[in-house]
This record gives C-alpha cells, sequence and structure tokens, in this order.
C-alpha cells in the first residue's frame, strides 16, 4: 500500500456513504424470479415440506401406539392393585370360607 | 447449504433446472453487483435500473458463458459494461459533456436520500468524479473492494501493469485535491 493510499484511508476511510431502502435486496431478487418465472419458495424446499409432514405423521402414531401401550399396562396395574385391595380387606377365615363354598357348588 | 459453482453451472445448463439456480445466482451476487454499480453511477434508482439489466442480460445470456473465466467475473464484467452503456446514454441523452453529466451525478447524489456519508466522504466522492471513467473505475475496486490486479484484469481486459499506473495516479491525484482544499 502506498502512503497516499495510507492517508487517504486515515482521512477518510472505506466506508461507502450510500443507503439503501429497506429490505431492498429481499424485494430486488424476488422482482428478477417474477421476470424470469421462478416461484420462490421462502424456507424450505417442496420435498423437504413432505418429508418433513410424513416424518410428523410417523411420530404421531409411534407415539399413540406407546402412549396406548402404557395406559393398558396402567389398567392392569390398577386391576392388580385393586385385586390385592380387596383381598387385603377380607380375612383368611372369610376367603378360605368363601372358596370351600365356591368348590362345593 | 449453498451449491458450488461447478454445481450450479451444472444447474444452469438444464432448463428444469436453469429458474432456480439463477434465483440463488441473484441471491449470491446482487449485493456486490449493486455496489460496484453504485459507486459509479451514485444514486439509488439509476443503480437500481442498470443492476435489474445486468442480471437480465445475464438471464438471457446464459448459454454464451464459455467458461473460460470465473462465473462472478463474468457477471462483473456484463455489470460494468451495463454501467459505462449508461452513463455513456445518460451523456447522449442530455447532449452535454462529460463535464457537465459528472456535475449532474454529484447534484444527484447531495440531493440523493439515501446519501449518508460525511463532509469528508462527500469529499472524496467529489474528487473521485474529477477522474475518467475507466480510472474512476479502477480506483473504486481497488480502494473499496480491495479487488486484485488479476481479477480487475479479468473483469475489465486492462493489463496489470496498466491497471496499477492508473490506480496509482488516481490515489495521487485524489490526494492532492485533498491537500490543496486544506
Amino acid at each position: 500500500m502506498t502512503n497516499r493510499e495510507n492517508i487517504l484511508l486515515e482521512k477518510v476511510g472505506k466506508e461507502l456513504p450510500f443507503g439503501v431502502p429497506e429490505n431492498y435486496f429481499n424485494q430486488f431478487a424476488l422482482q428478477i424470479e417474477d421476470q424470469i418465472g421462478h416461484k420462490h419458495v421462502v424456507g424450505r424446499n417442496v420435498f423437504k415440506s413432505w418429508m418433513f409432514m410424513a416424518a410428523m405423521f410417523v411420530g404421531v402414531v409411534v407415539m399413540g401406539q406407546l402412549f396406548y401401550a402404557s395406559h393398558q399396562r396402567t389398567l392392569a396395574r390398577n386391576a392388580d392393585n385393586y385385586e390385592t385391595y380387596v383381598l387385603s380387606q377380607v380375612d383368611e377365615t372369610s376367603l378360605v370360607d368363601y372358596y370351600v363354598d365356591e368348590s362345593n357348588k | 447449504m449453498s451449491p458450488t459453482e461447478e454445481e450450479l453451472l451444472l444447474q444452469l445448463s438444464q432448463p428444469k433446472s436453469r429458474s432456480g439456480a439463477f434465483s440463488i445466482v441473484v441471491r449470491t451476487y446482487q449485493e456486490r453487483l449493486y455496489w460496484h454499480i453504485r459507486k459509479m453511477v451514485l444514486s439509488h434508482e439509476d443503480a437500481n435500473d442498470v443492476l435489474q439489466n445486468t442480471f437480465m442480460k445475464a438471464w438471457n445470456g446464459i448459454d454464451g458463458f464459455r467458461g473460460d473465466s470465473q462465473f462472478s467475473t463474468w457477471l462483473y464484467r456484463i455489470a460494468t459494461n451495463e454501467t459505462l452503456t449508461f452513463l455513456t446514454s445518460k451523456r447522449m441523452r442530455t447532449q452535454n459533456s462529460i463535464d457537465d453529466v459528472d456535475e449532474t451525478l454529484l447534484q444527484n447524489l447531495q440531493a440523493d436520500t439515501y446519501f449518508n456519508g460525511n463532509e469528508l466522504q462527500m469529499k472524496l466522492q467529489k474528487a473521485i468524479l474529477t477522474l475518467p471513467e475507466k480510472q474512476r473505475l479502477v480506483f473504486n475496486m481497488k480502494y473499496f473492494d480491495d479487488i486484485t490486479y488479476e481479477e480487475m484484469e479479468a473483469i475489465l481486459g486492462t493489463s496489470v501493469g496498466a491497471l496499477k499506473a492508473s490506480y496509482h495516479y488516481a490515489v495521487k491525484k485524489i490526494e492532492k485535491l485533498f491537500s490543496e482544499e486544506e
């Protein structure tokens, strides 16, 4: 770099004194795309959208299955707990009498 | 992930993927080309017009890109030619001398809503306007954009030696103008 260039850089710098309207470059690109007949898809492309939806569907099905299985296990556990509870309320003598009566029927 | 220049060129060569690839080209290069043009024409409206012309010319001439230079170099070349054509036609429309056109450019700059520089920056722009057009181009590309002389040679078709000399004299002249006014 020459001395003269250094002097200029020190005095003025390299910053450009120009601005642009807000969102200009995005609008410009959309304008050109319109002129060439291109539809700009914001963010992900169409294929990725379908993949995302498919993944979501699979996720919902899997979660549903997991929830259903868990719910069934809970129900079974509750049933066991209930039976245990009921049996705990009955003394042994009454229980034996019940089974003997049942077997005599 | 953005495609490489090779992938982009492949997509540009195929009719089905051409417009999608060109959209990427626009979004990748528009800012660099805009500022390259704006530094020469000074007004935002004019820069916008020239930039549009640049990309439409590139779109219509895609098949003519032979790959003997980088794609960005090719785009810069189109932008430069469109800018010089614009300035020439402006001169012919008003049938003014080069000095008058530069005076008009300066007046446009001072009145421009999108000029947000200080006094020194205005002084520099005035000084740059005293340079011949091609020398102005060289100065802008070297001083503001730090483009190498080899890249400039590819864009402007001028030898490295001539570009170095041109820049050297441009800086000398501008620095002298600054010193005289102090």
